[in-house]
């Protein structure tokens, strides 16, 4: 829908349709935007294992493309890094 | 390893500042910066591919604990278009060719400053998301979708 309609000769704003956010979802956003940042990366970095991208301590891809490649190839499946 | 911590990813803003690093945080750990409610492993920063820069990187990472050997150096500094480093006091990967994001300087036209960070768009964290196609990112797109609508308001008020 555009910002703006013409009536009767002139432009008349109108709001602009926002797409709707669940109210779980908004909740969550403004109770973040409440934390200060320090307090967000506390909640938001985590630490778990994941079995053989953490077994070496340093890869490099030429591209991205073989890196996304690699993941597919030898990670397992539930670690949801293969392409759908 | 521990989790990645704020005070970590002070020390890698005021690292690559003295080194004149240009970067910018990207994937979760970016929209998480923005002010994103989730949970995420990795810091990913996207790193700006020049030979200016891979020279600045390393040094910037050997300051920071990266244990780099030399072959390691000469490929981070060569820009290798993907790298996972677990060598050092946390985990970083270093992505020079963004899924999604046509040009660095496109995204740095673009980025937004968080307490001084420099992080990737919003928009530029979805187009990469999208463009992996990953069974990981789809699950988590239609939120961070939400929240670029959030965030998008927040900002306009």
């Amino acid at each position: 829908m555009d910002a703006h309609e013409i009536k009767e000769g002139r432009v008349e704003d109108r709001a602009v349709e926002e797409p709707a956010i669940l109210p779980e979802w908004m909740a969550e956003f403004e109770a973040a935007a409440r934390r200060p940042l320090e307090t967000r990366f506390r909640y938001a970095f985590i630490r778990t294992h994941k079995p053989v991208m953490d077994d070496a301590p340093f890869r490099a891809f030429d591209t991205t493309a073989d890196y996304r490649r690699w993941c597919e190839e030898n990670l397992p499946d539930w670690l949801g890094y293969g392409r759908v | 390893m521990a989790a990645f911590e704020y005070r970590q990813a002070q020390e890698i803003r005021e690292c690559f500042q003295r080194h004149g690093v240009r970067y910018l945080f990207l994937g979760k750990s970016g929209a998480i910066l923005l002010g994103f409610p989730d949970t995420t492993q990795d810091a990913d920063l996207f790193v700006e591919k020049t030979p200016e820069n891979g020279a600045a990187l390393v040094p910037a990472l050997r300051e920071l604990g990266f244990a780099l050997s030399e072959d390691q150096a000469a490929e981070v500094e060569r820009g290798k278009d993907f790298i996972q480093l677990k060598n050092g006091p946390f985990d970083l990967d270093l992505v020079f060719a963004p899924d999604g994001i046509e040009r660095f300087s496109d995204a740095w036209r673009r980025r937004v400053e968080v307490e001084g960070f420099p992080v990737c768009h919003i928009d530029d964290i979805i187009a990469s998301k999208a463009a992996t196609n990953r069974q990981k990112d789809r699950e988590s797109l239609p939120r961070l979708r939400s929240f670029r609508e959030y965030w998008m308001r927040q900002r306009k008020s």
